[in-house]
C-alpha cells in the first residue's frame, strides 16, 4: 500500500500544478451540471497537445539567488547528518556531483576509514585538520613567500590545512587567474606544485577583495551547482539568469518566466514532433554556411560523453574534458577513450582502407543528399520566416480588436482573434518541425499517412493565416468570429491528429530514420 | 610586465646563477624580462648525452600564476616533442602548472622528460612510433640528431652519415633528408621515395 502512495504523490502532484483540478474532477463531487460543463471548457483550454498524454510536468522557475539557496539548503541537510564543517561539505558534495544520497552511502559504506573520500574529494580530513592546524600563531617571525620571492611576517602568511603558505597578495592573485581566466571554481587547488588540496569557499571569499572577481566565482559556483543537477537547468535566453527545476527528467517544454519555452532536455525551443537527437544535427546542418560554424567545425569536435564542444589548444592528442560533470579523457584523433591509447594509441594513426572506401561511397550520396536537404531546410525556413511576420500580425490583430470593443462587443467576445493567431503559430512552429522530422525520415507506410497529415496542417494552417492576413480587415466584423473560429479549431485538431501520430510511432517504433552523414 | 613576474624572474635568475648546476643555464634574450634563453644539457646514460639544447622561454603576463612557455630551439628526436616545431608536451608546462614551480624545475623536469620518455602521451606521432616498435633505429637517430644539432661530442655512426650524404647528393636539403631518413628508420629506399613524392 505504502508504494501505491507513493506512486501518486511523486506522478501527479495536483496542489502544486495550477490545472492539477480538471484532471481530478471525478474524486469531487458537486454541482454535476456546473462541473460537467466547466470540464469540457477546461479541457480545451489545458489539454496540451504536444505532450501526447496528459499528465502534468511539474516544474519550478528559480531566480539566481534561490538557486544559491538550494544549494545551501542541500548542505545544511547534509550537515544535519554528518557533522562536517560546510566548506569542507560543500567540496565533498560538488566531488559527488551533489549527490547528497551518493556522500552519505559513501560516508558510511567507508565507516572508520573516512579518510579516504577526504582525499578522493581533495580536501584535509576535518577530523585531522584540527590537531594540526593553527601551528602558527601568536609568533611573528619573517617567512619568504614561494610566489613572489619576498619576505613578509608570518601574520602576512595564509594557507589551507594541507599547510603550505603564501603571501595574501600572491593568494589573491592566483585566485584571480583562476577564476577570470581558467573561469574555474570548486578545483582550484593550493598553488604549491603537487598539493591537489581544494581551495574553499569561504578562503576564496576572505581573500579576494574585488568585487567583481568575488561575483564572478559565486556566478562560477551557481553554474557548476546547476550543471552537475540533472534536475536544473538554465533558461536559454540571452541575460536571463533563471534557472528551472523539475522534478524528474523528461523531453517536456518548460517555459521559464522571462517568457521562453524550451525542451528542457536538449534546451532547443519546444520542437515537438522531432527529437532532440534530430534536431541537434539539423540545427548543426542548417549553421554550416556561416563563418562561424566553418570555423567551428574546423577547430572543434565534440565531447563523446557530454558532447560539449572542445577546442583543441596544445599539440597532445591526449583530452580532458572541461566540463566540471564530465572530465571526460579522449583521443583527439579517434574520440575513443583515452585508457586502451596509452598501449596502442597507433590505431587511430593507421589508414583504414574500409573506412576510405565507406567514406567515398558517402561523397557519393552527398550530392543526393543535397538535395533532400535542400527541400526540406527550404520548407524549415519558409515556416520560421513566417513565424518571425506573425508577430506583426499579432500587433494589427490587436489594433482589430479594439475596434471591435468599440463597436459594442465585449472584451471576452473579441478574444478568439488573439486565440486564433496563437493558434497559428502553434502550427507554424510544429510544421517547421515536422520537416527537420521528415528529413530523417526513412519512407514507409506511416511514413506516407505522416506526410498526409502535415499536408493537411500545413493547408489548413496556410488558410487561417491568408484569411487573418488579408479577410479579416474587410470582411464586416459579425461574420467574423465564426469563420475564424472555424478555421482556427480546424487546425488545431489536424495539429492534434499530426502530433498524437508521431507519438503514437515513438511508442510503437514505426519510424525508421535515415543515416546521415 | 607585472610586478611580481619582474621580481620573480629576476630571483630565478640569480638562484640558477647561485645554484652553480653546470648542466642548465637561463639567460636574458633582451633588457625585457618576457623572453629568455635556455639550455640544458643532455643527461648521461641518454643518446642525448651532453649534447646543448637551447630553449626559448616566453614569460606570460600572468607568470607564475600561468606557466612558461618553453620550446626547444635546438631540433631534437624525442617522442614527447616535436621533432619539427620543438613544442613540448609536458603536463607541468601545462595543466599540472603550480605558481610555485620555478623555471629552474622546468628545466630539471626537462632534462628528466629527456631520460624518460613517456611515449603514450606522444607529442610527435612519428618517434613515438619508432619509440615503441623499433627501439633500436629511435636510438640510433636519437644520437645522431643529438650529435647533428646539439653539438653532442662522439664518433658519428657512419651508416647514418653515408645514407645522409646520398639524400643529400641527389639535391635534397640536409634538414630535410634527415628528416626523411628518421622518419623511415634509415630506411634510404623509402625515405627517397617519400622526399621524390612530396
Amino acid at each position: 500500500m505504502e508504494s501505491d502512495d507513493d506512486y501518486y504523490e511523486d506522478d501527479i502532484d495536483p496542489d502544486d500544478y495550477d490545472d492539477g483540478h480538471n484532471f481530478d474532477n471525478e474524486d469531487v463531487e458537486v454541482d454535476e451540471g456546473y462541473l460537467g460543463e466547466s470540464s469540457v471548457d477546461a479541457r480545451i483550454s489545458s489539454y496540451n497537445p504536444d505532450l501526447g498524454d496528459d499528465d502534468p510536468y511539474p516544474y519550478e522557475c528559480l531566480s539566481a539567488d534561490k538557486v544559491v539557496g538550494l544549494m545551501n539548503e542541500i548542505i545544511r541537510e547534509v550537515n544535519d547528518i554528518v557533522n562536517i564543517p560546510s566548506t569542507t561539505l560543500r567540496i565533498l558534495l560538488a566531488h559527488f556531483n551533489w549527490d547528497k544520497e551518493l556522500l552519505l552511502e559513501k560516508y558510511y559504506e567507508y565507516e572508520g576509514n573516512q579518510e579516504r573520500i577526504f582525499a578522493e574529494a581533495h580536501v584535509i580530513s576535518p577530523l585531522k585538520s584540527k590537531s594540526l592546524a593553527r601551528r602558527k600563531s601568536g609568533r611573528s617571525i619573517e617567512q619568504a613567500c614561494e610566489i613572489c620571492c619576498n619576505n613578509y611576517s608570518s601574520s602576512f602568511m595564509t594557507g589551507l590545512d594541507c599547510g603550505h603558505s603564501f603571501c595574501k597578495g600572491c593568494w589573491s592573485q592566483y585566485l584571480c587567474t583562476k577564476i577570470i581566466d581558467e573561469g574555474m571554481s570548486q578545483t582550484i587547488s593550493c598553488p604549491e606544485f603537487e598539493c591537489d588540496i581544494i581551495v574553499d569557499d569561504a578562503v576564496v571569499m576572505n581573500l579576494i577583495t574585488d568585487q567583481k572577481v568575488c561575483r564572478k566565482y559565486q556566478h562560477l559556483i551557481t553554474n557548476s551547482f546547476v550543471m552537475c543537477n540533472p534536475l536544473l537547468k538554465w533558461c536559454p535566453a540571452p541575460d536571463c539568469h533563471h534557472v528551472i527545476k523539475v522534478e524528474y527528467r523528461d523531453k517536456r517544454p518548460v517555459k521559464c518566466e522571462c517568457g521562453r519555452e524550451f525542451c528542457f532536455d536538449c534546451g532547443e525551443s519546444w520542437h515537438d514532433p522531432v527529437l532532440c537527437m534530430h534536431l541537434r544535427k539539423w540545427l548543426k546542418k542548417c549553421d554550416d554556411d556561416s563563418e562561424t560554424s566553418h570555423w567551428i567545425s574546423a577547430n572543434t569536435k565534440e565531447c563523446p560523453k557530454c558532447q560539449v564542444t572542445i577546442e583543441k589548444d596544445g599539440g597532445c592528442n591526449h583530452m580532458v574534458c572541461r566540463n566540471q560533470a564530465c572530465k571526460h579523457e579522449f583521443c583527439w584523433v579517434c574520440l575513443g577513450p583515452w585508457d586502451p591509447h596509452g598501449a596502442s594509441w597507433y590505431n587511430c594513426n593507421r589508414y583504414n582502407a574500409e573506412e576510405a572506401k565507406k567514406a567515398r561511397d558517402l561523397q557519393e550520396s552527398s550530392r543526393e543528399m543535397l538535395q533532400r536537404y535542400l527541400f526540406y531546410c527550404n520548407r524549415y525556413m519558409n515556416h520560421l520566416q513566417s513565424l518571425k511576420f506573425e508577430h506583426k500580425l499579432y500587433a494589427r490583430i490587436k489594433r482589430k480588436m479594439e475596434e471591435m470593443q468599440q463597436l459594442n462587443m465585449s472584451w471576452i467576445e473579441v478574444q478568439f482573434l488573439k486565440r486564433a493567431v496563437d493558434v497559428l503559430c502553434q502550427c507554424r512552429q510544429t510544421l517547421m518541425y515536422t520537416y527537420v522530422f521528415a528529413f530523417f525520415l526513412k519512407r514507409n507506410n506511416q511514413s506516407i499517412i505522416f506526410e498526409g497529415n502535415q499536408a493537411d496542417v500545413e493547408k489548413a494552417t496556410e488558410l487561417l493565416s491568408e484569411y487573418l492576413e488579408r479577410d479579416v480587415t474587410t470582411a464586416s466584423l459579425g461574420e467574423i468570429k465564426q469563420k475564424v473560429q472555424d478555421k482556427y479549431r480546424y487546425c488545431d485538431s489536424r495539429r492534434n491528429v499530426l502530433l498524437r501520430h508521431v507519438h503514437e510511432g515513438y511508442d510503437k517504433d514505426w519510424w525508421e530514420y535515415i543515416e546521415t552523414s | 610586465m607585472s610586478s611580481i613576474a619582474t621580481t620573480r624572474i629576476q630571483r630565478e635568475l640569480k638562484d640558477i646563477k647561485e645554484s652553480n648546476n653546470q648542466s642548465i643555464k637561463i639567460e636574458l634574450k633582451s633588457d625585457e624580462f618576457n623572453n629568455l634563453r635556455g639550455e640544458i644539457v643532455g643527461p648521461s646514460g641518454t643518446p642525448y648525452q651532453d649534447g646543448m639544447y637551447k630553449l626559448s622561454i616566453k614569460i606570460p603576463e600572468t607568470y607564475p600564476f600561468n606557466p612558461p612557455i618553453v620550446s626547444f630551439d635546438t631540433r631534437i628526436w624525442h617522442p614527447n616533442i616535436s621533432s619539427v616545431t620543438g613544442a613540448i608536451c609536458l603536463d607541468i608546462l601545462k595543466d599540472q602548472w603550480a605558481a610555485a614551480l620555478t623555471l629552474r624545475t622546468v628545466l630539471l623536469s626537462l632534462q628528466a622528460l629527456l631520460s624518460a620518455a613517456e611515449p603514450d602521451d606522444p607529442q610527435d606521432a612519428v618517434v613515438a612510433k619508432q619509440y615503441k616498435d623499433n627501439q633500436k633505429a629511435f636510438v640510433k637517430t636519437a644520437r645522431f640528431w643529438a650529435q647533428y644539432y646539439a653539438n653532442a661530442p662522439g664518433p658519428r655512426d657512419t651508416d647514418c652519415v653515408e645514407k645522409l650524404r646520398k639524400a643529400s647528393e641527389m639535391g635534397f636539403y640536409k634538414d630535410i633528408s634527415l628528416q626523411a631518413l628518421s622518419t623511415h628508420s634509415w630506411d634510404l629506399e623509402n625515405a627517397i621515395q617519400y622526399l621524390t613524392s612530396c
